[in-house]
């Protein structure tokens, strides 16, 4: 794949050791400080989501009614130190914040996957074989297109988060999302739910930029070639359409994490999403809201990890984008 | 012309139909509904305690005692509302009031209850005499079943309505008048500080949720000014309940122009901020591939003042894919900005779906998501039309 997609044209790439197309990449969003310290920023906030179980101080749902509403580096009648205080019922905010950061992050990454996933495969099929494959998934997503998305979206979540024993997840499934989002298998069920439905309503942009990427992709000699010497589909499909599809595909990858981080927050904040016990930076902002008139800075302990979270997504995908342009050179 | 529109329309029929059948299916093939609440009063005791005739009753009244699909066309078309003509199926069954049971007992002597098969079957006889809506088709929403419990539908969106239009119509007029002009200079400032300021803020503006916007904006206008003792904003609601005191402006009269004023101050804000943020790149864009067009170098050539070159040949061009925006404005001028509504506490229609589904008053439901269907479908329509007034060189076919 190195050798057929190189960017670099040849006269340049004489002279130095030929360098491949992902060194080019990754030199090209180095260059890129914004983007740079927001992959730091970002590998932070994942660091501290993965070891949420370890470093976290206190238990997550352990209730001290006596030390609601501590101010941060507050202390409990026990002296027990609160670093970002306790919510309205004494739990300690810094345990469930790191706790929420797996979750919400944990739902963002994997629903975006899921998305992207589908998106790409029925993108692929119906550029690469147009003809009536086209014309069926090209129907299908005009159709999806019209509908109103956050409103279906909001129904499916409120459904589906009512009747979690409704959600189709084998047991293997549940214990693996319990462990992979640290929380019970209860709760993993109603955060399946939810990914379920952001992954469902997240697929078409990708499904159609895919398509327009294997639409021009298929076009090429080297698509012809590969023909020529007897290929199947499937591996033209894999070997040579997919890689030389994928720049665009990363970069709304990234963005799209951003996108379902948010429609997840957003749901939860609206309470239709993931609901209380479970603590995600939206239903942390829903409670803190309500409270925020005596407590102000309540509202912005949940609220900054989805800001930065939020800003630094972007910009990787901004610098992601730049880097991975064929146009640019250098 | 007339073709395209007459296959156009049966193409936006069939597409609000299928969403129809897929939002009725998903709200009541699930469990839990209109009738959960009552179903849950049932376990109390008393003189109160609600009994099996009582929950025929309103089964009968929210028509859940009728089959879905049955369910679905009376709500849709307002039929069957009785037999057919001349008496026919008037024994049909299209419906269970009250579902039979089947006591099984196992060989270890448990004994478990199951509904199976129905009891009292619900006829098309039974039907008439019932109040049934004209169906959708037809203008008639329904009644709702929680919020406003037989009140019918229509009556819950007008009250809201108004509120909705005119925070929303108030923010897109803003936010156009704002958003142009600041697309236009920093397309032609190009990479100056100015645009570099703006790029950052669209940016920061298009990647966060509304509902932080909401918060940091309550937070810093109503709690931290108040606390400060500067003249605040009041956070929430369209109008006032008592009278408040301002610092610097004075008492505020509960539902006086001013307190109407000043609480839709905040809402307006955050709705304009997001837009601006969207629409000043989507202006600078096409803008800028406008001003790189080869008559403005012509009309440039030609002595024209740099004024009237931007304004007149290079800013009339540069806003005709600002209007494929139309079909939006016009869904979000009737449905309203769900989360920014909610953040504020809006009376508002957005504000009403998500009240509506919260507790399950699915007729609600439906009705705004139908006419957001439609008016979505419309206003893709009108923008398409639009692009050949805007562009000759597109046709419709």
């Amino acid at each position: 794949m190195a050798t057929s997609t190189t960017a670099v044209p040849l006269e340049e790439a004489a002279p130095r050791r030929s360098e491949g197309q992902w060194a080019i990449v990754f030199r090209r969003f180095r260059r890129h400080r914004l983007a740079m310290f927001c992959v730091g920023l970002l590998a932070v906030l994942l660091l501290l989501s993965a070891a949420a179980p370890l470093i976290a101080p206190y238990e997550r749902d352990e209730p001290n009614l006596t030390g609601r509403f501590l101010t941060p580096m507050g202390r409990d009648a026990d002296d027990g130190l609160h670093i970002l205080g306790t919510d309205h019922l004494g739990r300690d905010y810094a345990t469930r914040l790191l706790y929420a950061s797996r979750v919400s992050l944990g739902t963002a990454f994997t629903a975006t996957l899921i998305a992207s996933t589908i998106g790409i495969l029925l993108g692929m099929l119906a550029g690469y074989f147009g003809g009536w494959v086209d014309t069926i998934i090209s129907r299908f997503l005009e159709i999806v297109a019209t509908f109103p998305t956050l409103l279906l979206l909001l129904i499916l979540s409120s459904i589906l988060v009512q009747n979690i024993n409704a959600v189709p997840l084998p047991a293997g499934g549940a214990s693996f999302l319990a462990f992979l989002f640290a929380v019970s298998e209860r709760e993993a069920r109603i955060i399946f739910a939810v990914i379920l439905v952001l992954a469902f309503f997240g697929w078409t942009g990708t499904a159609r930029l895919m398509r327009g990427m294997v639409l021009s992709v298929r076009e090429n000699v080297y698509i012809e070639s590969a023909r020529a010497l007897g290929a199947s589909n499937a591996r033209i499909l894999f070997r040579h359409v997919f890689p030389n599809a994928l720049p665009p595909m990363i970069v709304d990858f990234t963005l799209g994490v951003n996108g379902t981080l948010v429609a997840e927050s957003a749901l939860s904040f609206l309470g239709f999403g993931i609901q209380d016990p479970t603590p995600t930076w939206g239903n942390m902002l829903d409670y803190a809201q309500s409270y925020m008139f005596q407590y102000p800075w309540m509202p912005l302990i949940p609220a900054m990890p989805i800001l930065i979270a939020s800003i630094a997504i972007n910009y990787i995908g901004d610098g992601l984008r730049d880097a991975l342009d064929p146009r640019q050179r250098g | 012309m007339a073709g395209y529109l007459a296959r156009r329309f049966m193409q936006m029929f069939l597409v609000a139909l299928v969403a129809a059948i897929c939002a009725y299916g998903m709200l009541y093939l699930v469990p839990g509904g209109p009738i959960d609440q009552l179903l849950a009063e049932r376990q109390n005791a008393g003189p109160n305690r609600i009994t099996e005739a009582d929950i025929r009753r309103v089964r009968e009244r929210f028509e859940l005692d009728i089959y879905l699909p049955f369910r679905f066309t009376r709500w849709l078309i307002g039929w069957p509302a009785g037999p057919l003509p001349g008496g026919i199926g008037a024994n049909w069954q299209i419906g269970c009031a009250v579902p039979g049971q089947v006591r099984l007992r196992y060989p270890d002597g448990r004994v478990e209850v199951r509904e199976e098969g129905c009891e009292v079957p619900v006829t098309m006889a039974d039907l008439e005499g019932r109040k049934v809506s004209r169906g959708i088709v037809f203008g008639d929403f329904g009644t709702s079943q929680v919020m406003l419990r037989g009140r019918p539908v229509a009556d819950l969106i007008m009250t809201r309505l108004p509120y909705t239009l005119y925070l929303m119509g108030a923010s897109i007029l803003l936010s156009i008048l704002i958003a142009v002009p600041i697309g236009v200079y920093s397309a032609v400032r190009q990479y100056s500080r100015f645009d570099y300021v703006m790029t950052t803020l669209a940016f920061i503006g298009a990647s966060l949720p509304s509902f932080v916007f909401g918060i940091f904006a309550i937070l810093l206008f109503s709690v931290l000014a108040k606390n400060a003792g500067l003249p605040y904003l009041p956070p929430g609601d369209a109008v006032g309940v008592r009278d408040y005191t301002i610092p610097l402006i004075g008492t505020v009269q509960a539902g006086s122009f001013l307190d109407r004023f000043l609480r839709f101050l905040m809402p307006c804000g955050v709705l304009t901020f997001i837009n601006i943020a969207g629409w000043s790149r989507f202006v600078r864009g096409s803008m800028l591939e406008v001003l790189s067009l080869d008559y403005v170098r012509t009309a440039r050539a030609k002595g024209v003042a740099e004024r009237v070159v931007i304004l007149k040949h290079a800013l009339r061009n540069s806003l005709i894919p600002f209007v494929t925006l139309l079909a939006g404005i016009l869904v979000a001028l009737f449905s309203g900005a769900l989360i920014t509504e909610t953040v504020f506490n809006w009376p508002g229609i957005g504000r009403l779906f998500i009240d509506a589904l919260g507790r399950n008053d699915y007729n609600v439901v439906m009705a705004l998501l139908i006419i957001n269907v439609v008016l979505l479908l419309i206003g893709i329509l009108i923008t398409d039309i639009l692009y050949t007034v805007v562009d000759p060189r597109i046709r419709l076919t």
